[in-house]
């Protein structure tokens, strides 16, 4: 493999031939990729919340925002705006410091675990050694937001919400650390860069999705759950329980948890494109394309289009499976909170743990294509 | 043990089963998003009422005779007929008339027994006023003729459902001149063979 565009060093690398030291050069790059990561977290949760109108509408056969912008692309931006400048009610006889804290602890996990997000060889924040674990670590934070949310509100529907969602994401992280895990096993390693990479290399026939079609399934429904996207939406089921744990909330603190529950929404379908669909790997491998035209691999133009064909891949794949969530929404009906617990526990469960042993039997008896 | 893999089994099945149903649901979502959107995008396009639409009464001041049958058959006697009996020609003579329309419910039982046909429906909808009182109309306002939607260069005309060509589901992929299906009730007269003496029960 091509190591790809290290941006970072060369930033670092310009600024030291304008004559500064290499720790301010270093300390001057340093927000920088955070910086453009939230904003492009941000970004894609406002295309997002566009094709979620547009896709629904589509899908009821309406016409969705149009207006607002050309195809109504701003609507998710007028939505911001109107929240931010809403009035920021605290309810009598909530806890004010909790109803504070709740939307804050919901939010910062998720934009936290955009730290091992990649979208290329090199274009991430940081690799870090445990990688996809930092991802399923902080996505076990946010229920407990959302129990404070729904605790300190001093409303029934509220608490409810809020036990709700702490009970399905408990429930359904361990079919998704199950799922991770088996992907791991296979690659031997829980950097996000090096799963893309042992997917790598032989373009679509060499993704996991093809060995690990059991696992994507898991990952992608207990992704949902983890979302509280339709099928699972029990936490916020507007005819049950008005909205949940968001019920008692309005303006800036309403728009942290929107804001939190799409971004977490891109984060899995991102995740799923990585850990499944070969990250930012083309369907065919850039080496044989390189041949095709005869380019050598190396050549500068070359490596950074490829960089940047691996950039919109990562967002292609991961805005296909955004889509087929909005699909879904539209399509099956919301499950009960029994059938949703029985299914957390007594099928994924299994299931996943079925998927961890088959995996670890193959890996040991077939080396080769299981990364032994 | 063969029992417990026979349960196996079944429940395997059973969640094949399940996953194929999910399947057949997004094939049916994914289908409804090709087709047309059904919305009428309304102050720019309007859809044809109907030849029954029962919309604003309309009210012809010289036609009445002050009989009050559409008080009579109003269900909650809103007309106020204001009339004056006039010795000289032993009439009675209409001075106003007015229906409040923020309270009719536009059952059109009035247009049905009026005996001399001054009041009759028409396609007119579009009540909205800033202060309800406005939507009593006095005979004045009751004269006026609505404006057609076909005629409304702003407008984009859609026909409904029933009024479209043969197999077209969608009024936005026809004009609004193309015939309908079947025949219209012109046509229908002028196909049937002329009598020389319209019968009785017609």
């Amino acid at each position: 493999m091509n190591p790809g565009i290290d941006l970072q060093e060369r930033f670092i690398e310009t600024l030291m031939e304008l004559g500064l030291t290499p720790g301010v050069a270093k300390t001057i790059w340093l927000p920088i990729p955070m910086l453009l990561m939230i904003i492009g977290a941000t970004v894609g949760v406002l295309v997002s919340v566009w094709l979620e109108r547009k896709i629904s509408a589509a899908a009821q056969q309406r016409i969705g925002p149009e207006y607002i912008g050309p195809l109504g692309i701003l609507a998710p931006v007028a939505d911001g705006i109107k929240l931010v400048f809403k009035e920021d009610v605290v309810p009598a006889n909530t806890d004010p410091l909790l109803f504070t804290l709740g939307p804050i602890l919901v939010v910062i996990p998720v934009f936290f675990s955009y730290l091992i997000v990649p979208f290329g060889q090199n274009l991430l924040i940081t690799d870090l050694g445990i990688g996809i674990f930092f991802w399923v670590a902080l996505s076990s934070v946010a229920p407990i937001g959302l129990l404070m949310a729904g605790y300190s509100s001093n409303n029934k529907y509220s608490l409810l919400g809020g036990l709700r969602a702490a009970a399905q994401s408990i429930s359904y992280e361990i079919p998704l650390a199950l799922a991770v895990l088996a992907v791991v096993m296979m690659s031997n390693s829980l950097s996000t860069i090096d799963i893309v990479n042992q997917q790598s290399g032989y373009g679509i026939l060499g993704w996991n999705i093809i060995r690990q079609p059991i696992g994507f399934m898991l990952f992608w429904i207990a992704a949902l759950a983890e979302c509280e996207r339709l099928p699972f939406d029990l936490p916020e089921a507007e005819e049950e329980l008005v909205a949940g744990y968001q019920t008692e909330y309005a303006g800036m603190k309403f728009a942290l948890f929107y804001l939190g529950s799409y971004v977490n929404l891109v984060l899995s379908s991102i995740l799923v494109a990585v850990l499944y669909f070969g990250g930012w790997d083309l369907p065919i491998p850039a080496t044989m394309i390189a041949e095709w035209i005869n380019v050598d691999p190396n050549n500068t133009l070359f490596v950074l289009v490829t960089a940047g064909l691996g950039l919109v891949m990562t967002l292609l794949k991961a805005y296909f499976f955004l889509f087929l969530a909005i699909l879904l929404r539209w399509t099956v009906p919301r499950v009960r909170i029994d059938q949703l617990l029985d299914f957390g526990w007594k099928f994924l469960l299994p299931v996943g743990l079925v998927n961890l042993l088959l995996t670890a039997g193959l890996k040991l008896a077939f080396p080769f294509a299981f990364g032994g | 043990m063969l029992k417990f893999l026979n349960q196996v089994t079944t429940y395997g099945k059973e969640s094949f089963q399940a996953a194929r149903y999910i399947g057949q649901g997004l094939s049916v979502t994914f289908d409804h998003m090709k087709r047309r959107p059904i919305t009428v995008q309304y102050p720019y396009e309007k859809l044809i009422p109907s030849e029954r639409f029962r919309g604003r009464i309309h009210f012809e001041f010289d036609k009445c005779i002050s009989c009050e049958v559409c008080v009579r058959v109003c269900p909650i006697n809103l007309p106020v007929v204001d009339w004056e009996f006039n010795k000289e020609i032993k009439k009675k003579q209409l001075k106003h008339y007015s229906i409040d329309f923020g309270v009719c419910i536009f059952c059109a039982n009035c247009v049905e027994y009026c005996p001399t046909n001054c009041l009759s429906v028409t396609e007119e909808y579009e009540l909205s006023t800033f202060d309800r009182h406005e939507l009593n109309f006095d005979n004045v306002a009751m004269g006026r003729l609505p404006y057609k939607v076909t005629q409304d260069p702003m407008v984009t005309p859609i026909r409904e459902f029933a009024y479209l060509p043969p197999t077209e589901l969608d009024g936005h992929n026809v004009g609004s001149t193309a015939p309908r299906a079947g025949q219209t009730p012109a046509e229908i007269v002028a196909s049937t063979p002329a009598q020389s003496k319209p019968s009785k029960e017609g």
